[in-house]
C-alpha cells in the first residue's frame, strides 16, 4: 500500500530547543492513525509540520508521493493547508462568531443542516456564542467545522482531554462513527487509551522527538517496548 | 585576568546585541508590513468587516476623542489668556486655539486615545486568536490571516482616524469658544470671524495626513503585536503593552517628521 504521507528524518527545532529529531513516520490512506505521547514530547508539532501550520527545519514530508511540504510556494501551501481538518486542541472557534458561523465558516453556498444530526448537536445551538457552550458542545461544533469543510485528512488534537468520561466517551462514539463510515484518514493526538482501542487502526508513540514505537492497535497486547508498556499502563 | 578581559568585552557584547535584535526586528517588522499593505490590495476582501471595524475604531472612539478635544480646547484657551493678557494681546487667543488644535493636539491627542482604545484591543483580540489557534484554524478553512484579520482593521484605521480628528478639530475650538465667550467675555463673533479668518486649508489638511498615518500605525502595532504574541494569556497582556507603547512613541515620532514635511521653515 502506497502512503499518503510520508515522513522522513524530520526536525524541529524552536530556537536552540529540538522538539522533533530525526522523526520517520508513514500514514496511509484510510486508515486511523493515533499519535501517543507525554505532554511536551511534540505532538502537536508534529502534525502541524504535517498540514503546513508550521515550517520545520530539517527532512522531507512528502504529499502522496508527489510534493515536498516543504518546498510549497505561499498558494500552494495554502491549498495543502486546506486538504486538513483539523479539531484543534482547545475547539479554537472564533469567538466573535456564533455557533452558525462558525460551522459554515467554510461554505458559501447552500448550508447543508445535516451535518449537525452527524455531530448530535441541536438546532437551538446555532445562535449561541462559544463562550456560551461547554466544552463539550465546544468540541462537536469544532468537529462540523472540521468536516464540513470536506478535509482529504482529519486530525484530531487530543478530542477528549478535559471532558468527563461520560461525554469524553460520546465523542469517541462520534469519532468512531465519522472515521468508519465516511472511510477518511486520521490522525488522532491522544493520551486517552480509550479513544485508542475504540478506533485507532495503528499507533505511533513518540519519545524524545522520535518514533519510539509503531504498530498495529492489536500488537499493543503484546508489546515488548517497555516505555509503551508502561505509558499504556500509566507508570512511570 | 580573563576574567577582567570578560568583564571589559561585556559592554561592547552587549551593544552589538542590542544594536542586531533592534535592525533584526525593525527589519521583521518592515517585512510583516509589506505583507499586510499587499492583503489591503488582494483578494478576499471583507467589506462587512471594515464597516464593523470602522465603528469599533472610528464611531466608538468619538466620546473620547470628543472629551480630550473640548477639554484641551479649554485649557489652551485659559493658558493662552494668562500668558498673552500680560502684554494685551488676547485678540490672539482665537488663533492660537484653531492653529494648536488642528495642527498638532487633535491629532496628536486622537491618536494616543484611539491607540490606548483600539490600538490594545486590536492586540488583545488578534492575540488570543493566535495563542488559542484561531489563526492556525483560519489557515485550515482556506482564509488567509491577513486578508481576514489585519486588512480590515489597517483600511479601516487609515479612514476612521481623519473622520475623528476632524471632529476633534471642531470640538476642540468649540471648547475654546466656550471659555472665550463665557469666561473671558469675548464677543462670539468676532471670535468665529477670526477663526475662519485665520485658519487655512493646510493647517487642517496636514493634521488630517497626520491622522491617517497615525491610523495605520496603530492598526498595524496592534496586528504585528497580535500576530507575533505566545505563551498564553501573559503573551496576550504583553503584546497588548508593546502595541500601545510602540504605537505612542511612533504617533509622537512622525508627527514630528510629518509637521517639519508640512511647516518647511
Ligand atoms: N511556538 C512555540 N515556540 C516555542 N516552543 C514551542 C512552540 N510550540 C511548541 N513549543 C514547544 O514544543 C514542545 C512540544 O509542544 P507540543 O505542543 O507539540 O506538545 P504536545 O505533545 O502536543 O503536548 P500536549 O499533550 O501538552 O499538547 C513543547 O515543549 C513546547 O514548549
Ligand atoms: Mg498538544
Amino acid at each position: 500500500m502506497n502512503a499518503k504521507i510520508k515522513i522522513r528524518n524530520l526536525q524541529k527545532k524552536f530556537g536552540s530547543k529540538t522538539v522533533l529529531d530525526n522523526l520517520s513516520l508513514e500514514i496511509f490512506e484510510n486508515e486511523s492513525l493515533a499519535i501517543i505521547g507525554e505532554s511536551g514530547s511534540g505532538k502537536s508539532v508534529l502534525t502541524k509540520c504535517i498540514n503546513g501550520l508550521t515550517e520545520y527545519n530539517e527532512g522531507k514530508i512528502i504529499y502522496e508521493n508527489s510534493y515536498d511540504v516543504k518546498n510549497l510556494k505561499t498558494e500552494e501551501k495554502r491549498l495543502h493547508i486546506s486538504k486538513f481538518g483539523v479539531l484543534f486542541q482547545n475547539s479554537a472557534l472564533f469567538d466573535s462568531l456564533n455557533v452558525e458561523k462558525n460551522i459554515f465558516f467554510s461554505c458559501s453556498e447552500k448550508k447543508d443542516f445535516s451535518i449537525l444530526r452527524d455531530v448530535g448537536l441541536d438546532k437551538s445551538i446555532l445562535s449561541k456564542m462559544p463562550a456560551e457552550i461547554s466544552v463539550g458542545v465546544q468540541k462537536r461544533v469544532g468537529l462540523a467545522r472540521a468536516i464540513m469543510s470536506k478535509p482529504k485528512i482529519l486530525i484530531f488534537d487530543e478530542p477528549t482531554t478535559g471532558l468527563d468520561p461520560v461525554i469524553a466517551d460520546q465523542i469517541n462514539k462520534l469519532i468512531r462513527g465519522l472515521v468508519i463510515k465516511k472511510k477518511l484518514t486520521t490522525i488522532t493526538i491522544t493520551h486517552d487509551m480509550k479513544s485508542v482501542y475504540e478506533y485507532a487502526d495503528k499507533v505511533a508513540f513518540i519519545k524524545n522527538g522520535k518514533i519510539e514505537w509503531y504498530g498495529q492497535v492489536k500488537q499493543l497486547k503484546n508489546c515488548k517496548n517497555i516505555y509503551m508498556k508502561n505509558f499504556i499502563s500509566g507508570k512511570i | 585576568m580573563q576574567n577582567f578581559f570578560t568583564n571589559l568585552l561585556y559592554l561592547p557584547k552587549n551593544i552589538g546585541r542590542l544594536t542586531y535584535f533592534f535592525f533584526d526586528s525593525i527589519g521583521f517588522k518592515f517585512i510583516f508590513f509589506l505583507k499586510c499593505i499587499k492583503s489591503c490590495f488582494t483578494p478576499d476582501y471583507y467589506p462587512d468587516l471594515v464597516l464593523k471595524q470602522i465603528i469599533k475604531i472610528g464611531y466608538n472612539s468619538l466620546p473620547v476623542v470628543g472629551m480630550t478635544a473640548i477639554f484641551t480646547g479649554m485649557v489652551l484657551a485659559l493658558q493662552s489668556y494668562t500668558g498673552f493678557s500680560r502684554f494685551s494681546a488676547e485678540s490672539a487667543i482665537p488663533n492660537v486655539v484653531v492653529l494648536s488644535i488642528t495642527r498638532e493636539l487633535s491629532p496628536v491627542l486622537a491618536g494616543l486615545m484611539v491607540a490606548g482604545r483600539a490600538g490594545a484591543a486590536i492586540a488583545a483580540e488578534i492575540g488570543t486568536m493566535k495563542v488559542t489557534e484561531q489563526i492556525d484554524a483560519l489557515k485550515t478553512l482556506s482564509t488567509n490571516p491577513l486578508n481576514y484579520l489585519v486588512a480590515p482593521r489597517i483600511i479601516a484605521g487609515l479612514i476612521s482616524l481623519p473622520f475623528l480628528v476632524f471632529v476633534g478639530d471642531i470640538v476642540g475650538v468649540f471648547g475654546g469658544y466656550l471659555i472665550c465667550v463665557y469666561v473671558l467675555n469675548f464677543n462670539p463673533e468676532v471670535f468665529l470671524v477670526n477663526i475662519f479668518n485665520f485658519v487655512e486649508f493646510i493647517d487642517v489638511f496636514s493634521g488630517l495626513v497626520k491622522a491617517s498615518v497615525f491610523g495605520l500605525i496603530i492598526t498595524f502595532m496592534g496586528c504585528y503585536h497580535g500576530f507575533h504574541a505566545s505563551g498564553g494569556a501573559q503573551g496576550v497582556g504583553l503584546a497588548t503593552t508593546y502595541s500601545v507603547v510602540s504605537s505612542s512613541i511612533m504617533i509622537l515620532l512622525f508627527n514630528y517628521i510629518l509637521t517639519s514635511i508640512f511647516f518647511q521653515i
